[in-house]
Parts: C-alpha cells; sequence; structure tokens
C-alpha cells in the first residue's frame, strides 16, 4: 500500500493572486480537489497526506466533505523549500512505499496513477523528452547539453519510503538542497534503480496564469467526456 | 440496473414516469420521493407487479435541508445511487405585484433549491461510476409568461442549472438531462389553467415515455439539452 504525500503549500506569488493556485477554480473546481477527486477512487493508496500552510487545512477539510472525498486525509505543515515540505509529510508516512505529486498538477488520470504503481520497479517516476534545445548558461553560453540524454521530470513520482526517508535525512545533514525528489534518491543511493515510465504532455504544472488559461483546454480535452 | 430516485412520484408525470420504467426494466429498484403516502403508495402498487423493488419517502420539498439525509438513506440502503428524476414541482400562479415573499420562496424551494439539494447530494455518491439525471422544467422557463412570474423563473433556473451541470459533471461520467414539457394534464398544469379541458392537452403518461426514452442506459447523445416535449394533437 501506498501514502500519497501531496505537496500544495505553494504561495501563488508567480501567479499574482491572493489566492494559491491550488485553490483557484479550474474547470468549476478548486485545482487541489481535481486530484484528491480521483486519488478516493485509487484502492491501493490507502491515505493522503497533504503539506499546506495551516490556515487552509480547514477550509480543505470542508472541501474533502462537500466533494464526499472518503479516503483518509492528513495534514503536515509546509516547510520553507519544497524538499522540506516533503520531509515533512513524509513524517506522517508509515505505508512501505511513498507517492510524492504537486496539487498544482491536476491532469493527472487515474490510469496514469494506475501505471506509476503497476510499475515494477518500487522507485519510478514519470518522464518526458525535452521538445526543446537547452544548453548551460547564464548571461553568456557556457556549455552544451544534449538534449536526448535529457529527461523532463514529471510528477506524480513513487518511492519505497525508507529510502526516501534517508535520502532526506542525508540531504539535512549535508545542507543540500533538491528541488525534486529523485534527483536526491539517486545522488545518495545510486546503485538503485529508479525506472522512468513515458510521461504525459497534459501533466503540465499550473505557474502562471497562462497555465490556467491553458488549462481549462487540456481539462477539456482530456477529461470532459462529452464531446 | 441499479437505484433511482423519483421526486414528485404521487401523481402527474413523476407517478406516470415511475410505472413506465418499472415496464421497462431499467433499473433494479426505486426511490419514490413525495409528500402523500397514500398517493405513493397507488405509484408503488401499480410498479411491484413488474418487479420493482420499490422504497416510500414522504417528504416535503419545501424543506429542502432533509434532502442530504433521505439521499443517504437511500444510498446506504437501495445499494447506491445511479439515476436522478427531479420531477416534483410547484407554482402559485400570480403577477408581479401581488406575489409576496413567501409564495416567490416556497416555489423556488420546491422547483429549484429541492433539485439543487437533490443533485449536489447525489453526486456525491453517483461520481465514482456516473450516472444520469434527469430535470424536469417547463416551456414556461423559456418564453415570457405573465402571471407566472415565479414558476416560470425557477423553470429557467433549472433549465441553466441543467446546462451547467452538464459540463460540470462530465469528468465522472454523469449524464444531465433536462426536458421542458408544454402543456400536460397534471394537477400543477390544473392551477395554470383551470378552465382548460385537460383532455385536449398533452398526457403525463406521454411525456414519461420521453423520459423513459432519455433515461434507457443506451441513450448517450441527447443531455446537455433543453429538450422540448409537446404534443401534436389530432383535430
Amino acid at each position: 500500500m501506498y501514502t500519497l504525500i501531496l505537496l500544495s503549500g505553494g504561495t501563488g506569488t508567480r501567479m499574482h493572486n491572493a489566492v494559491p493556485k491550488q485553490y483557484m477554480l479550474l474547470a468549476g473546481k478548486p485545482v487541489i480537489m481535481h486530484i484528491l477527486e480521483r486519488v478516493d477512487q485509487i484502492d491501493r493508496i490507502a491515505e493522503v497526506v497533504v503539506v499546506c500552510a495551516n490556515e487552509y487545512v480547514s477550509s480543505i477539510e470542508l472541501m474533502l466533505n462537500q466533494y464526499g472525498v472518503r479516503k483518509k486525509v492528513m495534514f503536515a505543515p509546509a516547510g520553507d523549500t519544497r524538499q522540506a515540505s516533503v520531509k515533512s509529510g513524509l513524517s506522517l508516512v508509515k505505508t512501505d512505499d511513498v507517492v510524492i505529486h504537486e496539487a498544482a498538477r491536476p491532469f493527472v488520470k487515474v490510469e496514469d496513477f494506475d501505471r506509476l504503481l503497476d510499475e515494477k520497479e518500487r522507485n519510478a517516476i514519470f518522464g518526458t523528452s525535452i521538445p526543446f534545445t537547452v544548453v548551460r548558461g547564464h548571461a553568456q553560453v557556457e556549455g552544451l547539453l544534449t538534449r536526448s540524454e535529457l529527461v523532463n521530470v514529471q510528477l506524480p513520482q513513487k518511492f519505497e519510503t525508507r529510502l526516501l526517508k534517508e535520502a532526506h535525512e542525508q540531504a539535512s545533514k549535508e545542507g543540500v538542497e533538491f528541488t525534486e525528489d529523485a534527483g536526491m534518491v539517486f545522488k545518495y543511493f545510486p546503485e538503485t534503480t529508479i525506472a522512468i515510465c513515458p510521461g504525459m504532455d497534459y501533466d503540465i504544472k499550473l505557474t502562471t496564469r497562462i497555465d490556467m488559461l491553458a488549462g481549462e483546454q487540456i481539462y477539456d480535452d482530456v477529461f470532459r467526456r462529452r464531446k | 440496473m441499479g437505484t433511482c430516485i423519483i421526486t414528485g412520484s404521487g401523481s402527474g408525470i413523476g407517478k406516470a414516469t415511475a410505472i413506465k420504467l418499472a415496464q421497462c426494466h431499467y433499473f433494479d429498484s426505486y426511490a419514490l420521493v413525495g409528500r402523500n403516502d397514500a398517493d405513493l403508495q397507488a405509484t408503488m402498487d401499480k410498479m411491484v407487479p413488474y418487479g420493482a423493488e420499490v422504497k416510500l419517502f414522504n417528504i416535503d420539498l419545501a424543506y429542502p435541508e432533509r434532502i442530504p439525509e433521505l439521499v443517504a438513506s437511500v444510498n446506504d440502503t437501495m445499494g447506491g445511487i445511479d439515476c436522478l428524476l427531479n420531477i416534483a414541482g410547484y407554482t402559485d400562479p400570480k403577477s408581479l405585484l401581488t406575489t409576496t415573499l413567501d409564495s416567490f420562496d416556497l416555489t423556488y424551494r420546491v422547483n429549484v433549491y429541492a433539485p439543487f439539494m437533490f443533485m449536489r447530494e447525489s453526486v456525491k455518491y453517483m461520481r465514482q461510476k456516473g450516472g444520469k439525471i434527469l430535470n424536469v422544467a417547463s416551456t414556461a422557463g423559456m418564453t415570457p409568461r405573465p402571471g407566472w412570474l415565479s414558476y416560470a423563473s425557477s423553470k429557467a433556473a433549472l433549465i441553466s442549472m441543467s446546462e451547467t451541470l452538464t459540463a460540470e459533471l462530465s469528468e465522472y461520467g454523469i449524464m444531465v438531462y433536462c426536458v421542458s414539457p408544454g402543456r400536460c394534464a397534471t394537477k400543477l398544469r390544473k392551477r395554470l389553467a383551470p378552465d382548460e379541458d385537460p383532455t385536449t392537452i398533452m398526457q403525463p403518461e406521454e411525456v414519461a415515455e420521453v423520459i423513459c426514452n432519455l433515461v434507457n442506459p443506451n441513450e448517450c447523445c441527447l443531455d446537455g439539452q433543453n429538450i422540448v416535449i409537446r404534443k401534436v394533437m389530432k383535430k
């Protein structure tokens, strides 16, 4: 069985909105509820830990009741960084395996979660190829990167809980910050296989206002059954 | 198969629909909702011979706050909810200057708030496996009807709610239908047009026929639009 850690600690600064993006409406429904409703249908996910600012706990609890979500949902306080938020969520995980996802990625289907959980490797992520050319550099080009060797890392991801907790402990001790967890696990457990499942082009992260506009179209195309 | 909730099933279109559905064997069980025990029992008596399992729920839809408990009871005791038919209606035809707030409020409680509550509560259970919702509005909700202010506007609201929820509930595989019957020989019509000969207009059984065609599990293309039901009368 799995526990889902749902990261929902964003403050919405890039959206320039008083309401963080995960609580804005997408297709008439709060963004965070899209994933919570679908995960409610996945029996292999035993419980959910929502990592968020304390001020949103009561409103999320109200929404869970309003939408009839029956899965056990717990809350952990968001940290100052993404890494700290994952570590905060991990402190409540009791299952042997954990799934990490972000509330701001609402376009993951039940079938996508199933595909990740079906992957025979215990540690697995979704990844897509990168459709644009990248180089290394800041104010000037400093080096080349080979596009065919790169992968766009998506969520959700799954990990053996023990492994991920140990990786976070190591990172904390060393004071190293990672922007996602697959890289962290790879850094501290390079002998561990982390499978890459073919990702989804619709699994975008809602970050800017343009993403919300595009998101309405993605929802229509991917989830609305009435064509 | 599954379970179907039918409001207003003690008389008129609701009663005719309940009996027709039992004859068609579209569902295993039916939750008949109304406010008159004898009327509900009479409907049930005509369904049972067709093998339908029927439960009666006496509730006055003027008090929609009681609906969540009713819907939960249907779900818990009848094996889920697969279909919801909001058929109950109320009218108190008056012109603007003679319409009281109480009358307006009661009309909206029965015609708008009750369907809203039935839909909201039922969707909590239906969203896992999909289903169908059908709302009975009226042609009065589409065209000006002087003297029918509260009734006509409440039916316009129901038409709009149906169209909105068609889109909103699509992800769950829940189809939302809306029908707007024209003149139909019901008790409600008698209040709107007391001098009309009911034998000269459409009968509840004819509206029920259309509703059954929409509720038919094979029907998958006519949701999301306000379907007008009018009979071509023979001269």
